[in-house]
């Protein structure tokens, strides 16, 4: 007889002896979510013989018995019983009936769903590549139904939701003006100041101008803002469509015979393609002012050499440029945010993975078009 | 096409459900126009799902719905287009707009489908809300009023077009029972004056036995249809035990199988 006792003093307890072909379990005490842990704990320690062909639990001095000590009675069952031995309550009460009909039942035979079974490695890759299939059959879905609600606006531009698009105008441009400003005033400031160190060497402080802003007006101005717009607006777009997804919006809309391109998307997509070049421009600009404070505080230019020494800098032609390769940005952005949106399925936590998607994905196709440009630019311009 | 002959809604041979998880197998049923039909069943058999197959949200595994004698695809946008305006839907979440007062909710479709001066849209939107008792809170935004509140000003978003068929899944839930019952005689009104056609999913016994014409029962485990006809002679005389019981509200009798089963085991 081995006797283990779980609360002091001696509330709860669990004792077993074992005969030949027989194991006699005594239960004391309540049986709830206090004692169950430690019971269960007790009972695996006790290393009770397994596969016996007769269990009898005494409940007799058991006081309080609920779901948790069928969890007990369950595990006490599932260790030693073997296939076809059996399981006898004695002295249970009749409060207890309900209960101990649970530790008997069977258990259900889980409904089989995609997620409970763990696929093959092949099966794996598979369902992977469908998905990424299915993702660019989607993407693509998505870009022709664009270009028809485009068709549609540009014929016919009352169709479009005029005040959304102003909304959007100031929410992705005006808004975002302050970070935009700050970071590229910045960025021009530590250019000028790290180039300066370099060339101050030859005498060459006024070329710190035109690298400020040749690198700011090409490259880093258009990369910049579309980066900081994505965070700011790819990830609202997505958060606001996925949001109106889970609540049925989207459904309603559809069923109140809105073509959700025209009142969902374009507005986004029209919006932050007037306002990202101006962003941008406010960027060269400000970052240009950046570098003019460093050259005039600290490299003893004049803001007049500074000046003229940027605008000879500076073709027309880099402005067009960038001009065009900040629409494209524009279009990713825009087109991201709204199709990772409309891909949500489920709740809140879909919601957060389409915009964390949405600024993933945008940052990287910016990234690629960025690069691609470059070469093109390279070897064509 | 006259569409006076035809039932408003067919549904033919129709398999529906999810990846994995098939909802309802050759189901067959239509709505005749001008009827309140209410589709019942256990939480979480399909009824929202079987709504959405309707309105063409979904499409189905096999199988055709007609709308007025018109197939239902999504992929012909004017057809579809012309289907959905006979339409009026209230979802099951009320789905307004959140960004939107409960007013500019309901105009949104006034606005694009009419040409009424604004005073006269703004007029409209008064009494439609008015008629679900919601005069007063046409400045609100949805998630400034209560979920009942909610589910009205869905209702009168759906009903603002007059529509030819109107779908409410679950109207009801959430309501106190005066609200509620105002609720039925307004759906009742609408039919009576307008014959709308109405679909109605819901679980109020009450309000079933008062307003419906016909009803249909889903049923998860058979994934069929288990009951069609009117709910009184259904509650009384179906051959399911099942269905009397949803109509009397009785619980399920506890599953004696598992003792059955076990008897050799079990002498408590
Ligand atoms: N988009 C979906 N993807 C996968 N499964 C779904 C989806 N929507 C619903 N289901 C599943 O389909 C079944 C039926 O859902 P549905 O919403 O139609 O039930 P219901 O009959 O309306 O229930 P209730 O009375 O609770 O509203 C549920 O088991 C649900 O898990
Ligand atoms: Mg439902």
């Amino acid at each position: 007889m081995t006797k283990t006792a779980i609360t002091q003093p001696e509330d709860t307890s669990f004792s077993f002896t074992q005969d030949k072909a027989c194991l006699d379990i005594t239960l004391t005490g309540a049986l709830d979510q206090n004692t169950c842990p430690a019971l269960l704990q007790a009972i695996d320690q006790a290393a009770l013989p397994t596969a016996m062909g007769t269990i009898r639990v005494n409940l007799q001095g058991v006081t309080f018995l609920d779901d948790f000590g069928v969890l007990v009675l369950l595990h006490i069952k599932t260790q030693c019983l073997s296939a076809n031995g059996t399981l006898t309550f004695l002295g249970a009460s009749a409060r207890h009936k309900r209960f101990l009909d649970m530790v008997y039942e069977e258990k259900n035979a889980a409904i089989p769903s995609s997620m409970s079974c763990h696929p093959g490695i092949l099966e794996h890759m598979g369902d992977k590549t469908m998905t990424m299939l299915l993702d660019t059959r989607a993407m693509l879905t998505f870009v022709g139904d664009l270009c028809l609600s485009m068709t549609t606006v540009l014929c016919n531009p009352s169709r479009l939701r005029r005040s959304d698009t102003v909304i959007h105008m100031q929410r992705v441009g005006v808004d975002a003006l302050p970070i935009v400003a700050l970071i590229s005033f910045l960025l021009g400031l530590i250019m000028a100041f790290m180039s300066a160190v370099q060339l101050e060497q030859f005498g060459a402080n006024i070329y710190v101008a035109s690298l400020v802003s040749l690198s700011m007006v090409r490259e880093l101005g258009p990369i910049m803002t579309a980066i900081i717009v994505a965070g700011r607006s790819g990830s609202a777009f997505a958060a606001e469509i996925g949001s109106m997804r889970v609540a049925e919006e989207v459904d309603a809309l559809t069923t109140m015979g809105f073509d959700i391109t025209i009142f969902l998307v374009l507005p986004r997509l029209l919006a932050t393609l007037c306002v990202l070049p101006l962003l941008t421009l406010f960027s060269d600009l400000f970052a240009i002012a950046g570098g003019l404070v460093v050259g005039v505080g600290m490299l003893d230019l004049t803001t007049h050499g500074y000046m003229v020494q940027t605008v000879n800098t500076i073709s027309l032609d880099d402005i067009v440029w960038s001009m065009g390769k900040t629409l494209l940005f524009a279009l990713l952005i825009s087109g991201t945010g709204c199709f990772r949106g409309f891909q949500v399925r489920g709740g809140a936590d879909a919601v957060g993975r389409a915009t964390t998607s949405a600024v993933v994905t945008s940052i990287f196709l910016i990234i690629l078009a960025d690069s691609i440009l470059a070469v093109i630019q390279r070897y064509w311009g | 096409m006259d569409t006076t002959l035809h039932p408003a809604i067919e549904v033919r041979n129709l398999t529906m459900g999810f990846a994995d998880l098939i909802l309802l197998q050759h189901a067959d049923f239509e709505v005749k126009q001008g009827e309140i039909f209410v589709i019942l069943g256990g939480s979480g058999c399909g009824k929202s799902t079987l709504l959405k197959h309707i309105l063409g949200l979904y499409s189905p595994m096999q199988g055709s719905i007609l709308i007025h004698g018109t197939p239902l695809n999504p992929d012909d946008p004017s057809a579809y287009q012309a289907i959905l305006k006979t339409f009026g839907v209230m979802y099951q979440g009320g789905a307004l707009f959140g960004s939107m007062t409960l007013a500019e909710n309901v105009a949104l479709a006034v606005e694009e489908y009419t040409d009424l001066p604004d005073a006269a849209i703004r007029d409209l939107v008064e009494i439609k809300l008015r008629q679900v008792g919601l005069a007063g809170f046409e400045d609100h935004l949805p998630m400034e009023v209560s979920g009942g509140m909610k589910k009205r000003a869905a209702i009168a978003r759906a009903l603002v077009l007059n529509p030819k068929i109107l779908f409410l899944d679950e109207p009801s839930a959430g309501l106190d029972p005066i609200t509620s019952a105002d609720l039925d005689e307004l759906i009742r009104e609408i039919n009576a004056s307008l014959g709308t056609t109405v679909v109605i999913v819901s679980h109020e016994l009450p309000s079933i036995f008062s307003i419906a014409h016909r009803v249909i029962m889903l049923d998860k485990e058979s994934r069929s249809i288990i009951a069609e006809g009117d709910p009184k002679f259904l509650r009384d005389h179906s051959p399911h035990a099942m269905v009397r019981r949803f109509f009397n509200r009785q619980a399920m009798q506890k599953n004696t199988q598992a003792e059955n089963t076990h008897a050799e085991n079990s002498t408590p």
